[in-house]
């Protein structure tokens, strides 16, 4: 709870709310009763489709003013109903900000975009003009008035979309997974512009986020959504504890709640999993009194390539016509058969890297060799052959009418014969298990169907190393499991696998070494057990180690070990433990 | 990235009102289309490409301009020379052209025809005349800041809703143009030799970028409709201004001498034929 206290009046009251998008037959919100109080902060969690955003939509009347549909029950916001009142009305109680950082921000320049509602608003220009520094203060982005919000990083737009809303003097800020685009840096600065708004002027505030672990730290309660309908409120600590709850819903608990309710299964005393890092701490010290601490089994170590590397890059420059010196004498080598994990700011290298593996950039200085051979002896399409990229949005990745022909579209190009094209797109298909919709049209699948199709048109030209850009933002957790997984069947079945993320609790079952990339060098390669235990050096890049490695060094420190254990399981199976009637899991 | 070009020399151009600028693009505009004289046109595209470079427009984006329209203005050299036979005829009051060259008549199709001088001589004239329009644009676009524009668009008593839609499309120009490259990309990275295909194949394989541009501008536009809903827009004109636009004597200046310079190029025109297209060669 923040130095500001949360009000008894309740600033916002849903009751009994329904809601029926246009042409749908099923219910987006369902029966939701809610109050939010003045100096709150809820956090909104939930799979993708579970009714988030529509939830925050109908606290600035949007939803159903602007969508249309079938509306049932009622949002009072700052005593004003959200169905009487028009949205320009309510837009100076409710400021929001959207997920996508790029298309929120509509001006060409900050200060124009901060104005931009003002003026909406009618508020006279000497307001505006005191206002403008005031907001771009409470969000420390003085000093970038004259911008153009494409001079901002990722981190920094989000910023400024607060900015935007808080210029408004709402009484309620919504956040609608503010972080899902950016990289820890940027996810950071977001947090902490919204808890120190929450903590220090008392801003109401509802975020919804995938962000299990800032979640549990910053949030007062959180309400859990599923299919349209709350399925449990209550304090980060009464939620994120019932991970079976979490489980059940598609959800990700925070891994220091997920390891303690493993130890618990064991057998240790564990009342209620702890869903922050520093009880989680405390409760790790004094489980050793009750517990014997066993040495881990069955670590998966890492598998040694040797011989001639697939993919050999040394003492690669990269400078672009701007001057910006992207990469500074990089060298690696990529065997056959690895997994390899990149990671990195935004900024660090990562895609320019990559972008020289497929002849899409071309080295300042260095060489990039594919089989020995320099990679600037192919063109883009004869190295599409041997590598496969699998950008972040699928969308701009098809170009078919079917499913069928996205497949065959880049065999048809490589000139092979009719018989070849269709074994083939038939073999890939099957593959991805897509060959039922092998006739619909890409774009009425899912998003992660989607996602197959680009991922079969890229198998069907039998590549040997497939690269995954980005394949986990903005999804949610079971989406992103799902493209994961995907990439460790293809690395089963032989192919080289490059993964580009910052999710980095997420990879441990999938990647086999790690590349630590920072303002254009490498600053570590290493396998993944040794990787994620640098703390120090994945820290001084902004990277956060999932917090199950942070449990293991100090179960390390204590028991004077070095265990390279990653996740809560290999953590929690350390733990021997007998229930002694106290304990045991609730 | 793309973006919004501004130059950044300070002159006159970068001190004056965008209104004042925009009545000089009209009265400039105005009298490209009436003259049809190519020594008169040749003169005033030579006073537009250099005020355009002493206004700060980088000289590398006039000769991409001139690289472009090249092909164009090839073509109405030769259908000018070639095929403007009549109207070169009533405008010079010749009956007989003068002839530059002919093809022999032995050659299939094209046999006997014969280029004018007065035609090849129109064709300039329609070439300086459109290098006139073209030229003025970054002129009063370019040393314009975009905010003191979109004011004094609404000033100017140009619907704001207009306005709007102008001053986004420059915020989102650059963000289609990055998707139109990722998508490029990506069809390269699906085996497309881009380099090796003839136009026809390339055109061809362009209008396929237009199925993921178009849903993904839909989907955008969706997005800044509730974005544009949560600020409070309602396209109604009744709003306040962050920036201010002031005219001042300098642009007072600039307006009289441009009704000054309409009135004086309608008078010369009438009743002195300066302007004319005969004007000077055919009298």
């Amino acid at each position: 709870m923040g130095s500001f206290s949360v009000s008894i009046e309740p600033l916002v009251s849903l009751d009994k709310v329904s809601y029926l998008y246009p042409r749908s037959k099923k219910l987006a919100l369902c029966d939701i009763s809610l109050e939010i109080h003045k100096g709150e902060f809820l956090g909104l969690i939930g799979p993708t489709g579970a009714g988030k955003t529509t939830l925050c939509l109908t606290l600035n009347g949007i939803v159903p003013q602007f969508y249309g549909g079938r509306f049932f029950g009622r949002v009072t916001v700052a005593g004003l109903d959200t169905v009487d009142h028009p949205i320009s009305t309510l837009a100076r109680h409710v400021g929001v900000v959207f997920q996508d950082p790029e298309t929120q921000l509509i001006a060409t320049s900050v200060e124009n975009e901060i104005a931009f509602a003002l003026e909406n608003l009618c508020v006279p220009r000497e307001e505006i003009k005191e206002r403008i520094p005031r907001v771009l203060a409470a969000v420390r982005l003085e000093g970038t008035e004259h911008k153009h919000p494409h001079e901002l990083s990722g981190g920094q737009k989000q910023r400024l979309a607060i900015a935007a809303a808080l210029a408004m003097q709402p009484d309620l800020m919504v956040l609608d997974e503010p972080t899902s685009q950016l990289d820890p840096v940027g996810a950071e600065e977001v947090f902490a512009t919204v808890r120190e708004l929450n903590r220090e002027v008392g801003m109401t505030i509802v975020m919804a986020s995938h962000a299990a672990e800032e979640m549990a730290e910053y949030a007062d309660r959180i309400v859990l959504l599923y299919d349209g309908r709350i399925i449990a409120a209550g304090t980060p600590d009464e939620i994120y504890a019932q991970i079976d709850l979490l489980y059940e819903h598609y959800l990700r608990p925070p891994q220091v709640a997920e390891t303690f309710y493993m130890i618990g299964k064991r057998g240790a005393p564990v009342n209620k999993p702890p869903v922050r890092m520093r009880e989680g701490a405390m409760l790790l010290d004094t489980l050793y009194q009750q517990c014997t601490i066993a040495a881990p089994k069955n670590l998966s170590m890492p598998v040694f390539h040797r011989g001639e590397p697939l993919l050999s890059v040394q003492d690669l420059k990269h400078t672009y016509p701007d001057g910006t010196q992207a990469l500074q004498g990089v060298s690696l080598d990529i065997h056959e058969g690895e997994y390899v994990l990149i990671i990195g700011q935004n900024g660090a290298g990562k895609s320019t890297l990559v972008k020289h593996f497929l002849n899409l950039l071309r080295p300042t200085a260095g060489t990039v060799k594919i089989g020995g051979v320099e990679v600037g002896n192919f063109s883009v399409s004869e190295l599409a052959r041997r590598i496969g990229y699998v950008a972040q949005n699928p969308d701009n990745q098809i170009f078919s009418t079917t499913v069928g022909n996205e497949v065959s579209f880049a065999l048809r190009n490589l000139g092979y014969s009719a018989k070849e094209v269709e074994e083939r797109t038939v073999e890939s298909l099957e593959a991805m298990g897509l060959l039922d919709v092998r006739d619909a049209h890409p774009l009425s699948l899912p998003k992660g169907d989607r996602a197959r199709v680009v991922i079969a048109a890229i198998l069907a030209m039998k590549p040997e190393v497939i690269i995954f850009d980005e394949p986990t933002t903005g999804q949610d957790f079971r989406g992103a499991r799902f493209i994961l997984d995907i990439s460790r069947k293809l690395h089963q079945m032989g192919k080289t696998v490059l993964v580009i993320t910052h999710h980095l609790y997420l990879m441990p079952e999938y990647a086999e070494r790690v590349i630590v990339m920072g303002k254009g060098t490498i600053l570590l390669d290493a396998p993944i057990r040794e990787a994620y235990h640098q703390v120090e050096l994945l820290r001084s890049t902004f990277l956060s180690p999932p917090q199950a490695v942070l449990l293991a060094q100090q179960l390390n420190h204590r028991e004077r070990q070095d265990w390279k254990l990653l996740t809560p399981r290999e953590v929690a199976d350390c733990f021997v433990c007998h229930s002694n009637g106290k304990g045991g899991m609730v | 990235m793309l973006k919004f070009q501004t130059v950044e020399r300070d002159s006159i151009f970068s001190h004056l009102d965008f209104r004042s600028k925009l009545l000089m693009m009209v009265v400039v505009s105005i009298v490209a289309f009436v003259w049809e004289s190519p020594i008169a046109l040749a003169a005033l595209t030579f006073v537009v490409v250099a005020a355009c470079l002493l206004a700060g427009v980088k000289s590398g984006y006039i000769k991409f301009i001139m690289k472009v329209m090249s092909p164009f203005y090839l073509l109405l050299l030769i259908t000018h020379g070639f095929w403007n036979i009549e109207q070169v005829k009533s405008l010079t009051g010749k009956q007989v052209l003068t002839p530059l060259f002919a093809f022999p008549h032995s050659w299939w199709l094209i046999g006997g025809a014969s280029m004018s001088l007065e035609g090849f001589l129109y064709g300039w004239s329609v070439i300086f005349k459109t290098l006139t329009l073209v030229m003025v644009i970054p002129l009063a676009i370019f040393t314009t800041d975009i905010d003191n524009m979109i004011v004094s668009m609404v000033r100017a008593k140009i619907p704001y809703k207009l306005t709007f839609i102008f001053s986004s499309t420059l915020r989102f120009f650059p963000l289609l143009f990055e998707e139109i490259q990722t998508i490029i990309e990506a069809q390269r990275l699906r085996g497309l030799a881009v380099e090796k295909m003839g136009p026809v194949q390339r055109v061809r394989i362009y209008a396929q970028i237009a199925v993921p541009l178009i849903l993904g501008a839909m989907v955008r536009s969706q997005q800044l409709e509730v974005v544009l809903q949560a600020k409070a827009f309602t396209g109604s004109a009744e709003r306040t201004y962050l920036h201010e636009s002031l005219l001042h004597r300098s642009d007072y200046v600039v307006i009289a001498l441009c009704i000054l310079l309409l009135l004086l190029v309608a008078i010369l025109y009438f009743w002195f034929d300066v302007g004319k297209y005969a004007w000077i060669l055919f009298r």
